[in-house]
């Protein structure tokens, strides 16, 4: 039974490198006719998709005012939605420092890794990163703007106080509400929009 | 000329076509000289005066579907109508090319009045209202059948006898059919199919033969709904020429927002654009050819405030009572999130008798289905779908009858199935199903007993599958993951009827049946749009099992009452279902709950009661109740997206008199209608089984004022109804979109039937 189909799919194989849709419908009849032959029939191995959307990796880059050197926290799922555990580095910092932080987002799962940064950068009036913390003395403050002069999130002001573990929610809103009441100070809960990158890192002040 | 003589009487009698009892009050109306007469107590009636010619009667009563018949009076003339009175027919009389299997299963059916009058709604809305069936809805604009407790990859529908092929296993896909081209919609609650291999409930959409009229006539439809401020347009034509007859029927639709008591629901418009093409001939009543194309394209929009995704978006969603997004204003346009469908169907049917009653029927047909779904995406993508499906179907099959005897009939059949399914990889997102090539070969056989006041169906089916499925893994590889499966299912049907008394009857069912997991059931994985979270399937589901049982009385006792009680209970080993799992899955877009295809035993049982009944051929009142539940029995739990049990009542009345507007023009059948809608609480779920509570009883009102107006060469039926009369804010338990926001409010449709 195998050797009549791989004659009849050498016949298939022509039809298939030609990528007009008449072809495919012609392919398809044969196949029709294969099956109703009752001879195997094949599906052609899928075309796996570039998934250019994908963002695999946050990266938080403190660096404390005054020098030293940065705290990079890092949330890395290169499988996407899939069932691997994402890796996630969290960090210490300093009491009472101040730091600036810029945030990164990449697509590793392409080679060279991709900067998705750009895109949301280009689509600014779109984007807002929003940062909570359970730690009563860490706040986050905004010290970059979009196009419309609202509210973006990818360079901000890290304040530390006192000694402490907690942990730093670091949320990418895609089309966000930024009129709504206490977005424009990151506040999250009526800002809306659908969530890109949400990221919770342990954080250890001391 | 010469003198025409313009003393012709007509007379005959009109009854009803299962019972055959005389029906008073029957309207016998004659288009062309307006003017008609009413039938006696003994069904009769008499016209006089008539001049030689063609004539168009319009028969009409309270309770049955209008019929119009043409008729060339040349003499004094004696004819008998049957109308088809009530919906629980008694005796199923024989209709050429009825099935001798679906004649025992119970069966519910809409008419092609129902149809025309209800032209805002689409095939799952027009079911709504038949005991036994609820909705899945997406929204509004997206609904699809459950019947009893069946739906998705356990429903089939029929098209115009073929078996619907496209993603049927998504709760957010509705049926690809135009109702409209439809004459009749059956719903059958069987317990088995041995013809189609399911599990017992199909929907059967059916266009009616060609009319044999020489002359080019057809219909058109029209209705505005004020809800979506929506336009719906359907016109049919046809004729039958020496040569062959025609149909043709197209439809289009076009919505804008609908909107909830309190708020719009923005970005659910819809548009749509249906053509069907049926040709039919035949040689020497011998031999009949059926050719049908159709093709079916729609776009949807879904509501804007429905995008969410992870567990912290859910939270935020669940405690608002206005979705995110919502804004005062409406708008026909229709942006992301949407989905893009389109449906082509071409079939070819030969039907040959050959000598000593035997039927040889060959039917072959392709489909195309298109499915494209889009979402809110980042940068320049908003244009390219996050799921894009393209599955090619060949259906052939051949059936043979034999009236053995008097008394004995059977049927053979042979069925080939072939699906070819592909993903478009230009979406740059893994499939949530992968490609796949199915082959599905089946062999049928029935007999069937016809004795006296006693009725006995036996059926068998075997069918066999061959899978090739080619994956793409979800780990960071990315790999290519094959899969070749096999199954062998096994069918099988009895069923009884017994005539118990002239006036009553019971039917017994019970029916043996297995279905192979379905594609999504195995190889799902990601996202599917929507709440339900990450979708896992399990390569190693096995094959479904049921024993269905369906027990129905039917009493009839005269032409003002009839009542018909459907017990059914479906016992499934395997049954294969979405179970949410304990652990959340945590991605870079935050946690997600996770929803994993696995198999339990489980029950499925209820009660469908209808009750039809007229008072001095001036009010009828329609009452039809339906009582399921689902049970878990490995786990003693509920099943979940179990329909909760619903009542709906009808009390119409029709005015007698007939109305002179003109010396030509009449207005007849001048009919008032109310009706009621009871949707109970779904009380049989745990809490931790959904995110949210089911949603609370409620409680619709409807009116309806509905008129025939008839002229010389037209009839013209029109009517104005109110669905949700009372503005209610209401939630309901299958509506996926329940978390997000509530039902469309009041609605206002204007409609008119236009037949020449």
């Amino acid at each position: 039974m195998q050797q009549c189909c791989n004659n009849f799919l050498d016949l298939c194989i022509i039809n298939i490198k030609c990528k007009t849709m008449k072809k495919n419908q012609i392919y398809f009849l044969l196949v029709a006719f294969m099956c109703l032959s009752q001879l195997s029939c094949d599906k052609d191995d899928p075309e796996v998709p570039n998934e250019e959307e994908l963002i695999t990796t946050l990266t938080y880059t403190l660096s404390p005012n005054g020098g030293g050197d940065p705290v990079v926290f890092t949330f890395r799922d290169l499988d996407g939605d899939g069932g691997d555990d994402p890796i996630i580095q969290g960090g210490t910092l300093a009491a009472n420092q101040s730091y600036v932080g810029r945030v990164e987002f990449l697509n590793e799962a392409e080679i060279p890794a991709e900067d998705i940064t750009e895109e949301v950068e280009e689509e600014s009036v779109d984007h807002q990163v929003f940062f909570s913390s359970s730690l009563s003395g860490l706040s986050v403050t905004y010290a970059d703007t979009d196009d419309n002069g609202n509210r973006l999130g990818l360079v901000t002001n890290l304040t530390t106080s006192s000694a402490g573990n907690g942990i730093l929610t670091i949320t990418l809103r895609h089309e966000p509400d930024k009129s709504a009441a206490g977005v424009s100070s990151g506040d999250i809960s009526n800002a809306g929009g659908s969530t890109d990158v949400e990221a919770m890192f342990t954080v250890n002040v001391q | 000329m010469s003198a025409q003589e313009c003393n012709l009487r007509m007379k005959g009698k009109v009854f009803d076509d299962a019972s055959r009892t005389p029906l008073e009050f029957v309207n016998v109306f004659i288009q062309e000289v307006s003017d008609g007469a009413v039938t006696d107590i003994n069904g009769d009636f008499i016209l006089t005066g008539l001049c030689q010619g063609e004539y168009h009667l319009n028969i009409s009563h309270i309770g049955c579907e209008a019929k119009i018949i043409r008729i060339d009076l040349l003499r004094d003339t004696v004819i008998d109508i049957s109308m088809e009175h009530s919906p629980h027919v008694l005796d199923a009389v024989v209709v050429e090319g009825e099935d001798g299997e679906f004649r025992n299963q119970a069966r519910q059916s809409v008419n092609r009045q129902e149809i025309a009058d209800n032209t805002n709604l689409n095939l799952a809305g027009l079911l709504e209202n038949q005991s036994g069936v609820h909705l899945i809805k997406n929204g509004s604009g997206i609904s699809k059948p459950v019947v009893q407790g069946l739906y998705g990859n356990r429903l089939t529908i029929l098209n115009n006898g073929i078996a619907q092929s496209g993603q049927q296993w998504g709760n957010d896909h509705t049926p690809e059919i135009d109702p409209y081209a439809a004459d009749k919609i059956v719903v059958l609650k069987g317990a088995s199919s041995i013809e189609y291999g399911n599990l017992g409930s199909a929907v059967l959409v059916e266009p009616k033969p060609i009319e044999k009229e020489d002359h080019l006539h057809g219909e058109i439809n029209y209705a505005f709904e004020s809800n979506g401020r929506g336009n719906v347009l359907n016109a049919r034509l046809e004729q039958y020429t020496s040569a062959f007859g025609w149909r043709l029927n197209g439809t289009i639709k076009k919505y804008g927002d609908r909107r909830a008591p309190n708020y719009f629901l923005n970005n659910t418009g819809s548009e749509e654009a249906n053509l069907a093409l049926q040709i039919e001939k035949s040689w020497k009543a011998k031999t009949f050819f059926k050719f049908y194309a159709s093709t079916f394209n729609t776009t949807l929009g879904i509501l804007r405030g429905s995008n969410i995704g992870n567990t912290t978006d859910l939270e935020e969603v669940l405690i608002r009572d206005v979705p995110f997004f919502t804004e005062p204003v409406f708008n026909y346009a229709i942006a992301n999130p949407r989905q893009d469908v389109s449906h082509q169907l071409v079939k070819g049917e030969v039907k040959h008798f050959l000598k000593d009653h035997q039927v040889l029927d060959i039917t072959l047909a392709g489909q195309l289905n298109n499915r494209k779904e889009f979402d809110v995406r980042r940068g320049d993508r908003d244009d390219k779908p996050t799921l894009s499906l393209r599955q090619y179907t060949f259906n052939g099959e051949a059936k043979y009858t034999n009236d053995l005897s008097e008394f004995w009939t059977m049927k053979l059949g042979l069925q080939n199935t072939i699906t070819d399914n592909t993903n478009d990889p230009v979406t740059g997102i893994l499939p949530l199903i992968p490609d796949y090539l199915s082959w599905r070969n089946g062999i049928f056989g029935t007999l069937n007993l016809v004795k006296d006041e006693f009725e006995l169906d036996f059926g068998l089916r075997y069918e066999y599958e061959f899978q090739d499925v080619a994956a793409i893994s979800t780990s960071a590889s990315r790999e290519i993951l094959r899969f070749e499966n096999k199954f062998h299912t096994l069918s099988g049907l009895v069923s009884a009827k017994f005539n118990i008394s002239e006036k009553q009857n019971l039917s017994l069912n019970i029916g043996y049946a297995m279905r192979a997991p379905g594609i999504n059931e195995r190889y799902s994985n990601g996202l599917h749009q929507g709440v339900s979270g990450i979708e896992l399937g399990d390569p190693s589901l096995t094959t479904e099992r049921s024993i269905k049982n369906t027990i129905e009385y039917k009493w009839v006792p005269n032409n003002n009452f009839s009542i018909s009680s459907l017990f059914y209970f479906q016992h499934f080993q395997d049954y294969i279902f979405l179970a949410p799992q304990d652990e959340l899955r945590l991605t870079i877009r935050g946690a997600f709950p996770v929803f994993e295809y696995s198999q339990t035993d489980a029950n499925i049982y209820g009660v469908d009661l209808s009750t039809q009944f007229t008072i001095s051929n001036t009010v009828l009142g329609i009452i039809r109740y339906s009582y399921i539940r689902g049970q878990d029995t490995t786990k003693d739990v509920p099943l979940v997206f179990i329909p909760p049990n619903s009542l709906y009542s009808k009390l119409l009345h029709r005015v007698k008199k007939t109305y002179k507007l003109t010396p030509n023009v009449k207005l007849d059948g001048l009919e008032l209608e109310a009706s009621s809608r009871v949707v109970f609480e779904q009380t049989h779920l745990l809490s931790e089984q959904d995110f949210v509570a089911p949603p609370p009883m409620y409680h619709l009102l409807g009116a309806k004022i509905s008129a025939n107006i008839i002229t010389p060469k037209y009839q013209i039926r029109v009517y104005a109804k109110a669905d949700n009369l009372l503005n209610t804010s209401y939630r309901d338990y299958l509506n996926r979109l329940r978390y997000f926001s509530d039902e469309p409010g009041r609605s206002i449709t204007v409609g008119l039937n236009f037949k020449f």
